[in-house]
């Protein structure tokens, strides 16, 4: 369970706060998307979970983030990765360097917390099966593509085992396919291993798809929070600069052009979709 | 295994011997080279002792080709500098008022085989260990972590440098920047190169630093290795011998040298 209290953050030197009067309750096993136009602090709502905010940039933090008994502004960052994890945007950044395959690379996050190597060994192995890495983990992760890399990445972060797994926009330089496969993997977790995720994600219709919850953030603060449905489906979604979903975007002009009754409800996923124009 | 290293995959005897051992060959190597007298005891210890361990490792043709690449241009250098300026009794031709003396051009293959016979040890050591392991070795005795993790990236990470300046370079080129020029005019277009280049590995910095705390970097306490490194009784065995036979030398020449 992730607690948000009153949180407001201010990075180093700036007078306008990057994120502003945040109050979330993350329950554990939540797949939880967020959303928002540039600048509205998604990062930055990253790092604050992760601990990279305060302990990385700095700057004044108020309020509180608790990840269950843990205060994340008293922990420190060594202890801290551990218990969350964090997945960026660009997967050639996150590839340790200092490992020569798939397999070790894995690794590296464990032997850093100095597990025994029996521990290890088990959880590189469990963690290959889970991500479907069978085939890569001989390899360099250098000699990876973009899609392959971020999943090794992923695998990185939770071969540690992390109670909660934060991504800022990990698919955004990933084609269809290798998107897919990171949402199947995040489902998976959520759903079947209990880890929480967050993640930060503009591909709307796979939001729509997989996720339990959806969280709108636009200047620093949250503007909308609910169910993927009632939150896609919104129509001040437009006005919050983040768009609509490829289906509400089709039926709201079907409406418009009165091919459909208005008293019909926005579709935001493909199967709605098909229900819609029936 | 991509990344600049030397390393030549293999299972050999010589490549699953502990990192230590081989360091410590190395290290004998080294003081072999700077104490051995003369040249014939020089390119013996070359042939006896290094060239079998490579023929072991079956490294042997590389190990030849990497040892006389760094070799040639030593020997063709200080043979030329030394034997112009060694006073010797036999002169072998002279150019202009310099003469060339037998002495002095040995003495500047001396030197070569002193340097070949340092370099050999090295070179075996990097042809049959992986960096990883080497450093994994090294951390165990104590080296900071800090400083494996940079010699280790700086392997893997400079390649990929490579290609990025490659990648960089092609666009400027489809913009109308002229490469094939001569080596003044190209020299200069290092600067519309280096400034992307650089810009844009300081800009990965932040988001690298911030990946690898989230992987524990920084967490404080023992840090263990999925890599495991055999060791035995033989090869400590092997180690302290050879630690005292190479100090034992040390000592010796600076006996005979005060002695005399």
């Amino acid at each position: 369970m992730i607690q948000i209290k009153g949180l407001t953050y201010f990075y180093p030197g700036q007078e306008r706060p990057a994120l502003q009067d945040i109050d979330l309750q993350i329950p554990s096993g939540q797949f939880c998307g967020v959303v928002g136009p540039n600048g509205a602090g998604k990062s930055t709502f990253c790092y604050a979970l992760t601990g990279f905010v305060p302990h990385f940039f700095r700057g004044a933090l108020q309020g509180e983030v608790k990840l269950g008994q843990i205060s994340i502004a008293d922990a420190n960052l060594g202890k801290l990765a551990g218990e969350v994890g964090l997945v960026f945007q660009n997967p050639f950044n996150q590839i340790s360097g200092a490992r020569f395959t798939v397999r070790e690379e894995i690794a590296f996050g464990l032997e850093n917390l100095g597990l025994p190597r029996k521990i290890i060994e088990r959880r590189v192995d469990e963690t290959i099966d889970l991500i479907g890495l069978g085939e890569l983990a001989e390899r360099s992760p250098f000699a990876l593509s973009g899609g392959q890399q971020q999943r090794v990445a992923i695998a990185s972060v939770l071969a540690m085992q992390p109670k909660l797994l934060v991504l800022d926009e990990p698919t955004s330089q990933l084609d269809p396919q290798s998107t897919q496969d990171v949402f199947r993997i995040l489902d998976k977790l959520a759903g079947r291993v209990g880890t929480t995720v967050v993640l930060v994600e503009q591909k709307l219709e796979w939001l729509a798809a997989f996720a339990d919850r959806v969280i709108v953030l636009s200047h620093g603060h949250v503007s909308l929070d609910g169910q993927p449905q009632k939150i896609l489906s919104d129509e001040k979604m437009e006005k919050f600069g983040i768009g609509q979903t490829q289906y509400s975007l089709a039926a709201a002009a079907a409406k418009k052009k009165k091919l459909v009754p208005k008293s019909r409800d926005f579709p935001i996923t493909l199967k709605q979709a098909i229900e819609f124009f029936k | 295994m991509r990344g600049s290293t030397l390393f030549v995959p293999g299972q050999t005897v010589i490549h699953h011997l502990h990192p230590v051992t081989k360091l410590v060959i190395t290290f004998l190597c080294l003081v072999l080279a700077g104490t051995l007298p003369s040249l014939p005891w020089l390119l013996t210890c070359f042939v006896v002792l290094l060239l079998p361990l490579a023929a072991i490792g079956r490294i042997l043709r590389p190990f030849l080709l990497r040892s006389f690449a760094v070799i040639a241009p030593f020997v063709i250098s200080l043979s030329v500098i030394q034997g112009f300026f060694t006073p010797g009794q036999t002169p072998l031709f002279h150019l202009g008022s310099f003469i060339f003396t037998f002495e002095g051009w040995l003495a500047g293959l001396t030197v070569a085989a002193r340097i070949l016979l340092a370099l050999g040890g090295a070179l075996l050591l990097m042809l049959s260990t992986r960096p990883d392991r080497l450093m994994l070795a090294l951390t165990e005795r104590g080296m900071p972590g800090s400083l494996a993790y940079v010699v280790l990236t700086a392997i893997q990470i400079f390649p990929r440098f490579q290609e990025r300046a490659q990648v960089i370079q092609e666009a400027q080129q489809a913009r109308g920047l002229e490469i094939h020029v001569n080596i003044f005019r190209r020299l200069g277009l290092l600067v519309p190169l280096m400034g992307p280049l650089v810009l844009s590995s300081i800009m990965d910095t932040e988001e690298r630093a911030m990946a690898l705390e989230a992987r524990a970097f920084s967490r404080p306490g023992r840090k263990t290795s999925l890599l495991l490194l055999e060791d035995s009784v033989w090869q400590r065995i092997a180690r302290w011998t050879i630690m005292v036979a190479a100090l034992g030398l040390i000592v010796l020449s600076f006996w005979l040298k005060f002695a005399r």
